[in-house]
């Protein structure tokens, strides 16, 4: 029939359309065969939400994860899985100066940019005092604590502290990439400077980037001889969680960082070479606006805390996924051996109702005719708290808080909100009760806590507080986190964070719920190297940087 | 959601007068009491078999609305149970990612449901009403403007609107989604409305009214609406079934507020969960087949309304249809 | 002709309403929710990328509100829809012109199936009034159109692509292995990845044309034009299609474009369950990342689309059908 005939017609016409115009990024690719069917190639499954931009600068936070690690290398490698554990990279060496107010490090020879120019002390210098000279740029922070950084000798740089900042080695040494200063040199301003082509040590090169895919090719200059044993990377750009996740089902991507609901139906019986593993970093905590008169008493967050089912939240709101915390706020088992039992056990907030009610009642609170509890004064114990809504998981998880404290006569109304709308709301401290981690991670629990406590960290309400939201001021606290900053002797640093137990536990800042946990799926068929529980040398998802780059060059064809 | 199925002009926005086919409840010389048209409605009803089986289910669905607590014996809310629990005796539809029981969140649900189908089916009829039928019977200049501003309205794609508005609330409780429906959905019917209250303007019995000296509101109200019962109820289940497949789908894509316990909500939790992916299908399966069912029984009672008001329509009884070849 | 310049007048007042209503939008709402938009980004943008947030939405601005809304206007008709917020730092051009594409081959084409074979069978239906194809057809998709278009997704994934895995049933190609290219086996991993959202929408949006048609069809026997034809011995699938269908199509026409806003609507949950990567499916992102320049363009873009095919459809009815231009 003549209408059919032209429907075909169109059929085709609308398909060609599409496929003609469907990429939206730096044009199509030159078509080069990207199916992954060589062992060399990795697959990358990780939902960015976005399609790529085509920009690799390294201190860019957008574009970052992109780069550094794969492009760019820092001078060490810090594992924040094995205590700080240190690989040298750029630098073969490195000692503390007296009073640990100076860190000279030993330059690598022998290492090339990409490009094939050699790298040089020079480099490194330029790279720190570009983050000196561009404060936008300087996004691990290393400025808040150096005064000068200068090149001493033929291949070593000094770094001289204001005052002694020893964690911050893990910023300065670990989260610095070094760029080539012959290029960067040359940027009028290297804020907005997109960076397309990045020029780096590490051992891959961006061959070629779409708006739907990057290519990253094996670096030939490599410094490391014989590596990477894998030749290609392909990191496709996903805008929602199920794409991703059916990419990893499949067998199509082998190394995943998604959230994935039933990960066991989903993706582990499909093929036995399918794991997962997801270690635990950060806490995710209930916060508490302290100053919310009614939440700036002690004992009505002790409540909260006690009537927590943890385990339950857990497993119901997390799938399991992410273990439950300790109010100590130390991540375990990563950071066990940081932990004080005795103190834990002293304090004990694990899950108990009648102790909840118990305490609410010596605060001066009974329950109203409404089942809410109310003191005297005829306040109610009934809150809203923020969440961030497209995380569904967290949502999930708040109903069980909700529930928990709704048994105890705490009224909890949840309030989901975009992303945006929950930092600002967060970051101004207008709220009452919120539900969110740290997103930073460090090699050890110092790292989460000072963002919590350290009073710098905070703002008065209305004003930008940069990750002390819940508003705590403690001039002793602040005392003991400067005192860890000036120490190398673990001894003391184990004895501080044990004080600072002590501080989460009868104070009680912030609520921790759950831990937080490393995305990480990985399929062993073809490719051998991953870290595992027994192996945990690096972090292993595909977003952590620069450990991703320590994934890469563990892993070879089987 | 496709376009209304009705027999009464689909004319497009052609302009206020374009060509249309008899509508209109057949109305004898005086002017019928609207009891009489329900009971005439009623006995349409149970002598159409479509229409039957859509009152049959609605019926179904209003009293498991009315009583959830007698047929699903759990706690939606409650994380009380295993979770992903298969099919079985003590679990009807078993359980979800989060241990709750999924008979008693599609029982409980229905509340909910029923509830936006009819307050926005409601709202929304009754501006439909008044935008259309004023519209006809002031005429001229009113007539104009008012005919406009709902051609207009009915051209803009709702759905996005709807969308674009519960972006800027950030979502919202039930009583948002009602508000936010009512306001965007009128036109349709306002159009329909408006249509058959022109084709009553110039009858005997309104004549009639205008010669006894009756006030225009009392000659709106009290003589013309009553008999356009059917095609206002006929108005209100599209109404009604636009209300619960608009809200299903925006609390489906997270727009609702994800803790009411609702078939849309279910149908984003299952989404967020692959619930398809996982080998629970039935968490997707069971509200979409809800809403279905649901919307079947006001299409079906729709189809019915349009058989009454649309006479050609009516199924041919079993008389030999002649077949010229 | 004065009927086109009718309908061409309706067309820009309800593209001026459109431009108004996206607008004010924002501007009514509770707690200006761009507000927090413009404050995440501010370190973010360059001066004028924020300026031309700040004009779109009203914020920290000097000017008058009639001047916001003429600079607004002047932005929309010079194709400058600012920065994309969460595709940053694309512009909201670029971003919408990647994803048009998707749903118009998408959306076009099943669209177009539908019309022609719905139309078609409600011809056949309602020719043989009381025969098996009418008594079973009429019932069966009155209720199809009351079935969430999501919802038929869903069921068409869970059977053909998760339990049978005969198609796929996510994204628009497989982005892993595939490149956007000239080449078959890109052609070949489109087609297959549009052929069940295609399906969904075909058999959800399929109904109504079908309904329409048979009852439009059935008014149209009544005639007695027809049963003049009848009488004068002519072939009955002559009748059939030259004498009723022709007229009984006409309110269809205009009833498709009408239905088309519902058919985007539809897509638009289509795209979302099939994660197909159309301008749907980006509204919806845009959505959930409070994207507020990328989801007022997409509801322009919709709206604007929606109104030209009304208008192509209003203006061809007048071309075949002079009933409508002397009514008008």
């Amino acid at each position: 029939m003549r209408r059919l005939r032209t429907t075909g017609v169109l059929l085709a016409a609308g398909l060609l359309a599409a496929a003609c115009s469907s990429s939206s990024g730096s044009g199509s690719s030159s078509g080069g065969g990207s199916n992954s069917s060589a062992a060399s190639t990795v697959t990358i499954s990780n939902e960015a939400g976005q399609l790529w931009s085509c920009g690799f600068s390294p201190y860019n936070g957008s574009t970052n994860f992109l780069s550094t690690g794969f492009v760019y290398e820092p001078l060490v490698f810090v594992n924040p899985l094995q205590n700080g554990k240190t690989t040298p990279m750029l630098a073969t060496a490195w000692t503390w100066g007296a009073g640990n107010k100076t860190l000279t490090f030993t330059i690598r020879k022998g290492v090339k940019f990409n490009n094939g120019t050699a790298m040089t002390p020079a480099d490194v210098v330029f790279t720190f005092n570009m983050l000196k000279k561009f404060p936008a740029l300087d996004l691990p922070g290393d400025w808040a604590v150096l005064s000068s950084v200068k090149q001493t000798g033929s291949d070593q740089v000094t770094m001289t502290f204001k005052a002694p900042a020893v964690p911050y080695f893990y910023y300065i040494a670990g989260q610095t990439p070094i760029v080539p200063a012959a290029i960067w040199s040359k940027i009028a301003n290297p804020v907005t400077y997109n960076d397309p082509h990045p020029v780096g040590t590490g051992p891959f090169m961006v061959n070629p980037c779409t708006g739907q895919n990057i290519t990253y090719t094996a670096n030939p200059h490599f410094w490391q001889p014989g590596l990477p044993h894998i030749k290609k990377v392909q990191y496709p750009a996903f805008t929602s969680n199920n794409t991703a996740n059916d990419q990893l089902a499949n067998g199509q991507a082998q190394w995943g960082s998604q959230y994935i609901p039933n990960i066991k139906a989903f993706y582990t019986s499909k093929s036995p070479d399918n794991h997962y593993w997801f270690p635990p970093t950060v806490n995710v905590s209930l916060v508490p606006n302290l100053t919310n008169p009614l939440l700036a008493n002690v004992k009505v967050r002790q409540a909260m805390s006690m009537a927590i089912d943890r385990a339950k939240v857990s497993s119901i709101g997390e799938s399991g996924y992410e273990p439950p915390a300790n109010q100590a706020g130390i991540v375990t088992p990563t950071f066990s051996s940081w932990l004080d039992s005795s103190l834990t056990s002293k304090y004990n907030f694990s899950f108990n109702p009648a102790k909840a009610k118990a305490v609410l009642a010596s605060a001066g609170f009974h329950p109203g005719s409404d089942g809410i509890m109310v003191n005297s004064k005829g306040q109610k114990l009934a809150f809203t708290v923020i969440n961030v809504g497209d995380y569904s998981d967290w949502v999930a998880s708040m109903q069980v808080i909700q529930q928990n404290l709704k048994a105890i006569g705490i009224q909890l109304t949840p309030n989901n909100l975009a992303a945006p709308s929950f930092n600002a709301a967060l970051y101004s401290g207008k709220y009452q009760l919120a539900y969110y981690d740290q997103q930073s991670f460090g090699p050890g629990p110092y790292y989460e806590l000072r963002n919590w406590l350290d009073s710098h960290n905070t703002a008065p309400i209305g004003k930008t507080a940069v990750s002390n939201y819940e508003r705590y001021i403690n001039p002793a606290v602040d005392k003991l986190l400067v005192t860890y900053a000036g120490t190398t002797s673990t001894a003391e640093q184990h004895s501080i964070v044990r004080q600072l137990e002590q501080v989460m536990l009868t104070q009680l800042p912030v609520i921790p719920v759950v831990e937080a946990v490393d995305w990480y799926q990985y399929n062993t068929g073809k490719i051998s190297g991953w870290p595992t529980p027994s192996n945990p040398y690096a972090q292993p998802a595909a977003y952590a940087y620069p450990d991703m780059e320590q994934v890469l060059l563990h892993l070879q064809p089987k | 959601m496709s376009m209304p199925i009705s027999g009464v002009s689909t004319a497009g926005p052609a302009g206020p007068a374009g060509p249309e086919p008899a509508t209109g409840a057949p109305a004898g010389p005086a002017a019928p009491p609207a009891t009489r048209a329900l009971s005439r409605m009623a006995r349409a009803v149970r002598s159409n078999r479509k229409a039957t089986v859509g009152a049959v289910l609605l019926g179904i669905f209003i009293l498991v609305g009315l009583f959830p607590g007698l047929i699903a014996h759990d706690n939606p809310n409650a994380d009380a149970y295993a979770p992903r629990l298969g099919i079985s005796t003590a679990h009807l539809l078993g359980t979800t990612a989060y241990g709750q029981d999924m008979f008693a969140q599609v029982i409980w649900g229905t509340r909910n449901v029923l509830i936006i189908a009819f307050v926005a089916g409601l709202a929304t009829t009754g501006i439909a009403v008044l935008v259309g039928v004023a519209a006809a019977y002031l005429g001229g200049l009113w007539d104009g403007s008012l005919s406009l501003f709902t051609d207009v309205l009915l051209v803009i794609p709702i759905f996005p609107l709807l969308i674009v508005i519960a972006a800027y609330l950030h979502g919202g409780t039930t009583i948002v989604l009602i508000l936010v429906i009512t306001v965007t959905s009128w036109s349709y019917t306002a159009r329909q409305l408006r249509s058959q209250a022109l084709s009553l303007r110039n009858r005997d019995f309104l004549a009639a009214a205008r010669v006894r000296g009756e006030r225009r509101l009392y000659i709106i109200v009290v003589e013309v609406i009553p008999t356009m019962t059917s095609l206002l109820v006929a108005c209100f289940l599209t109404n009604a079934l636009y209300a619960v497949l608009f809200a299903s789908s925006l609390q489906f894509i997270g727009l609702g507020d994800p803790n009411t316990v609702s078939w849309g909500t279910m149908l984003y939790w299952a989404q967020n969960n692959a619930a398809l992916q996982t080998g629970q299908p039935m968490w997707a399966i069971a509200p979409g087949a809800c809403i279905a069912v649901l919307g079947a029984a006001f299409a079906l009672l729709n189809y019915a309304f349009d058989e009454i008001g649309n006479p050609a329509l009516r199924s041919v009884r079993r008389t030999r249809v002649k077949r010229a070849g | 002709m004065r009927f086109a310049f009718r309908r061409a007048g309706f067309f820009l007042l309800t593209l001026w309403i459109a431009l108004t209503i996206n607008f004010l939008l924002p501007r009514l709402m509770p707690g200006n929710p761009a507000l927090a938009m413009v404050s995440k980004f501010h370190g973010q943008l360059n001066p004028q990328a924020l300026h031309a947030l700040e004009i779109l939405f009203g914020i920290n601005t000097q000017t008058s509100l009639w001047q916001q809304y003429v600079t607004y206007l002047h932005n929309v008709f010079t194709g400058n829809f600012g920065t994309s917020m969460s595709f940053y730092p694309a512009s909201v051009r670029s971003v919408i012109g990647g994803a048009i594409w998707w749903t118009v081959g998408l959306v076009g084409v099943a669209t177009v199936l539908a019309f022609v074979l719905g139309t078609g069978l409600g011809i056949v239906s309602a020719w043989r009034r009381g025969g098996q194809l009418d008594s079973v057809v009429p019932p069966v998709f009155v209720i199809a159109s009351a079935v969430p278009y999501f919802w038929v997704a869903m069921v068409l994934v869970l059977i053909f692509g998760i339990s049978l895995h005969w198609l796929p049933y996510i994204g628009g190609y497989n982005v892993s292995s595939d490149t956007p290219s000239l080449s078959p086996s890109y052609f070949g991993d489109v087609l297959s990845h549009a052929l069940l959202p295609a399906a969904a929408l075909l058999i959800t949006t399929i109904g109504t044309w079908i309904l329409t048609m048979r009852n439009a069809m059935i008014t149209t026997l009544a005639e007695d034009y027809v049963r003049m034809a009848r009488a004068k011995g002519l072939p009955g699938r002559r009748i059939m299609l030259d004498y009723a269908a022709r007229n009984a199509i006409l309110p269809n026409l205009t009833g498709f474009a009408m239905s088309l806003g519902f058919v985007v609507s539809g897509a638009i949950l289509i795209e979302y369950v099939f994660n197909y990567p159309g301008v749907g499916y980006m509204l919806l992102q845009a959505v959930s990342g409070e994207d507020y320049p990328l989801m007022q363009a997409l509801f322009l873009l919709i709206t604007v689309a929606v109104l030209v095919a009304i208008l192509i459809a209003d203006i061809a009815t007048a071309l075949l059908d002079p009933r409508t231009r002397t009514a008008g």
